[in-house]
């Protein structure tokens, strides 16, 4: 169906409707196209109308409609009018017309009203994180930026994750702007990226750059840059904070792992408690490690060698700055057959240590308990992202430690690029790849809005902010 | 044409036409007056503005003016709400804006929905909310017209005043009902065993339990319908657990009959260790034959978010052989978890048990899960598949058989 071009009169919209398909629906399916075609507001009115006069009464939905129709074209008399309508009609209202009302009316001249209206949300639920956006922004927008602020850690102390948007809102406007409290709430923000790993992207990037380069009186000056692999910012040759956890993040991580990844609900879900008391004395035995390899995941390298001259390449590759390695295995490899020679097997194990687990547990959470047990030095070779492990971990800040401490540790191995060459090593990143300050100097890693990046890869691009 | 336009018009401004819309009295106007406002509207042409005599704003009056009376009614209901009535309110709102809300909703289900954590909790137990109130206003509807049906087949008999004759009295259902009972306690004393553990409570959710009880319960149907049945065993069963008040909705005073064992005892306790076998899926071992000398364990859960390796935990902790079905070996698996519902095991035992037929057996598993069954040997199956892959997937064919290839290297490396 096409709405319209015109009100139409009465009867009119009865003949349209007695030629629709199914008539009992007619109005809701007109009011949908209406708002999907952003048809004229008179033709909703005409219909609304038409309803009215038929039956005494305007249902719930077709109000919100109308409402949302009134909200996609800015018709900030229309919005104020249902809401009066809707406020002596029903006792109270719900989301759906609630988000439609804040977002309505904060982009009006009428803005305070929605923050009224949130008011009235918080009474009967918790706001969403669009209505706390748009309450922000309209704040922000009319300078009023210590209203702003005062929303935004109230959304924060509701759980509410706020949108790139709403934060480079902030930076917009308040650019030019002075004052000593703004500032520092401004570096909350990015902060606030610092702690939750979040990378801004180009455009949010340029106004954080635009803010500081305004700030009157503050000689920031901003660059693009990219890091070198040693950690030293080209432009003001700053070194960066190196990625190593602290002792107590790093003794937190462990006993997280031990607890969440090993044990879990029940230890037998991965290993069993004879296997991994087994697998501790040997590991306190022999440690510490420089390189744990993932022996299976390794040995499925190039499809076309048998998965132990792909093992032994590895190991081989690896051994050579007298390094001692770790491979870890499941019990199968030992039996001698097409894929696993016994020979070659035999000749690895003088190179390096080698633990065999039972066919049916996992060799990951070995992988992890021996790499942080050997130390900080030590890293591990697998292809693994691990996030199933990573997901084991209850709360955010240890999966966060553990992001951290992966992109740090891990040796991951590019097959496709470099088929031919033996083994090529990937240097797990030197610096630790976060906002981060020094008070004089911020260095603000950040995406291209183009760019696809997945959670275990990190920006490469760096804005570089330093005060003369 | 135009001329008699600008005639019509005029007629129309100052007709009574509009003046009788605008005051609401429509029903007042007579049918010639209805034709003559279409014939009017229909000769428009569109060429003048309707807003002119088109009161747009008119539903605002009428929804307002509708309220005065009912306002002065409503000023005291608005006051403190409890949380409950609270509650009710904005299920009542979203059920008016179209979402999908029951219509009745009980206070203990109001209660549920209360406790749920999350907004995305709320909205799911909502919708499974709405959509069992659906089907159950469908099977009553469905009931009354087969109930209507059959009265008005009772008088056209009637009327004819035909009597059969018949030399049985019609006692199929308690007849058979006997005879079942019958073979089953013969089965209690005589037959195999078949436990189900029944120690999962606490890995799954309320609505989990819920299934897994009603799951058991047509197990059991479909075991005292059998020709052999086996001797089923509950076992691990606390009785002041879930499942039991499950079961007790299930069965009322019909659980104390049942022809079962309950214990609360552990299944290594009942029977000797080494004639266990643990079924699960996640078994490194694949079940060749069925074993009419061994007791089979099944574990009673129903686990919607996959959570491997919870039954195949619980046996390597009590050190008993495990088992999964030859689901690879037999079928072409197409989509969907290996995992199968507890009455689909029930089916296949019991048909494993009557004949040893793996195919016939696994005609259980559900055809959404496999594409067909395999009767070739395995390395003629993988050309098959990777003709299927490339006739499927054409260029990515290459890609898939890698794949193909390692799911399998993982597979024989595990048998």
């Amino acid at each position: 169906v096409q709405p319209p071009e015109k009100p139409l009169q009465a009867e009119e919209w009865n003949r349209l409707r007695e030629s629709f398909l199914s008539p009992g629906i007619f109005e809701e399916v007109m009011f949908k196209r209406m708002v999907k075609c952003n048809s004229p507001i008179d033709v909703a009115k005409s219909l609304l109308t038409h309803v009215a006069k038929s039956n005494g009464d305007i249902p719930y939905n077709f109000l919100v409609k109308y409402l949302a129709l009134c909200v996609q074209q800015g018709q900030a008399s229309e919005i104020r009018d249902v809401y009066d309508i809707m406020k002596t009609r029903f006792k109270i209202l719900e989301s759906g017309a609630y988000n439609l009302l804040v977002r309505g009316l904060s982009n009006s001249d009428q803005w305070r009203m929605a923050l009224t209206l949130l008011e009235e949300i918080k009474k009967i639920m918790i706001p969403s994180r669009s209505n706390y956006e748009s309450c922000i922004k309209a704040a922000s927008r009319h300078q009023e930026m210590n209203l702003a602020f005062e929303l935004y850690h109230e959304m924060l102390a509701k759980d509410l994750v706020p949108t790139l948007d709403v934060l480079q809102a902030f930076f917009d406007f308040s650019r030019g702007m002075k004052g000593a409290d703004l500032q520092k709430e401004l570096f909350g923000i990015l902060l606030y990226l610092r702690e939750n790993q979040i990378y801004p992207h180009k455009t949010f990037m340029r106004s954080i750059k635009l803010w500081f380069e305004s700030i009157p009186g503050g000689n920031w000056r901003g660059h693009l840059t990219n890091i070198k692999d040693s950690g030293q910012c080209p432009v003001c040759s700053h070194q960066l904070e190196d990625s190593n956890l602290t002792e107590e993040e790093y003794n937190n991580l462990r006993e997280r792992i031990i607890r969440d990844v090993i044990h879990g609900t029940d230890t037998y879900r991965k290993t069993s408690p004879q296997e991994f008391e087994a697998f501790q004395t040997f590991v306190e035995n022999r440690f510490p490690f420089d390189i744990v390899i993932d022996g299976l995941n390794v040995s499925h390298l190039k499809p076309r060698k048998t998965q132990c001259e792909n093992l032994f390449d590895a190991v081989n590759c690896l051994a050579k700055e007298n390094a001692r390695l770790l491979v870890l295995g499941r019990k199968h490899m030992l039996m001698n057959s097409s894929n696993w020679k016994r020979d070659i097997m035999k000749e690895m194990q003088n190179k390096a240590d080698f633990f065999f687990a039972e066919n049916i547990s996992e060799d990951d959470a070995f992988l992890l308990y021996a790499t942080l047990q050997s130390g900080k030095h030590c890293k591990f070779v697998t292809r693994d992202f691990l996030r199933d492990h990573k997901a084991c971990l209850s709360d955010r800040l240890t999966r966060h430690l553990f992001r951290k401490w992966q992109r740090g540790h891990q040796i991951s191995v590019k097959t496709k690029k470099f088929f031919l060459s033996v083994f090529i090593q990937q240097p797990a990143l030197r610096y630790d790849c976060v906002v981060q300050t020094t008070g004089d100097t911020w260095h603000i890693p950040y995406k291209d809005a183009f760019e696809e990046k997945y959670s275990y890869q990190v920006p490469r691009k760096w804005l570089c902010i330093q005060q003369k | 044409m135009q001329s008699a336009n600008v005639l019509l018009k005029k007629i129309m401004r100052s007709s009574v036409l509009p003046f009788a819309a605008q005051h609401g009295m429509k029903k007042d106007l007579l049918p010639l007056a209805r034709t003559l406002s279409v014939s009017l509207c229909l000769k428009q042409d569109n060429s003048c503005s309707p807003s002119e005599k088109l009161d747009l704003d008119a539903w605002k009056k009428v929804m307002k003016s509708g309220l005065q009376e009912e306002d002065s009614k409503m000023v005291p209901e608005r006051e403190e709400l409890s949380a409950m009535a609270a509650a009710r309110e904005i299920l009542e709102m979203w059920r008016l804006a179209g979402r999908l809300v029951p219509e009745n909703i009980s206070e203990e289900q109001l209660k549920t929905f209360m406790e749920c954590p999350s907004k995305s909790a709320k909205k799911k137990y909502l919708k499974y909310l709405h959509l069992k109130e659906l089907y159950k206003k469908n099977d009553k509807r469905k009931m009354d017209e087969k109930r209507e049906r059959k009265m008005e087949t009772q008088e056209q008999a009637s009327k004819t005043d035909e009597t059969k004759r018949n030399s049985f009295i019609c006692l199929w259902a308690s007849g058979m009902d006997k005879a079942y009972s019958w073979r089953v306690a013969q089965s209690m004393v005589f037959g195999q065993p078949l436990v189900f553990d029944m120690s999962y409570e606490k890995d799954m959710s309320v609505r989990e339990v819920a299934n897994t009880v009603r799951q058991i319960v047509l197990s059991e149907g479909c075991n005292r319908r059998s020709v052999d049945p086996f001797h089923i065993h509950f076992c691990n069963f606390k009785d002041d657990s879930l499942y039991h008040e499950e079961f007790l909705k299930h069965y009322k005073e019909a659980w104390g009959k049942l022809l079962i064992t309950v214990t609360d005892r552990c299944y290594t306790d009942v029977f000797p260790k080494d004639k266990l076998i643990y079924l699960t899926a996640d078994s490194p071992k694949v079940m060749k034959t069925f074993d009419h000398d061994k007791i089979y364990i099944v574990g009673s859960m129903v686990d919607k978010s996959i959570k491997t390796g919870v039954s195949l935990a619980r046996a390597k902790r009590l050190g008993l052989e495990t088992a999964a079905l030859p689901l690879e070996k037999y079928l072409l698996w197409n989509t969907g978890a290996k995992n199968l519902t507890l009455d689909q095991m029930m089916h296949i035992l019991l048909t494993l048990k009557d004949t040893g037929d793996w195919k016939k057996a696994l005609e259980f598993v559900p055809k959404r899960k496999y594409c067909g069954f395999v009767s070739k040997p395995v390395h003629e199956l993988k050309k098959t598949l990777n003709l299927i892959d490339m006739l499927k997937l054409g260029k990515r064919h290459e890609e898939v058989r890698k794949q193909f290839a390692k799911n399998y290297s993982k597979k024989l490396r595990q048998k």
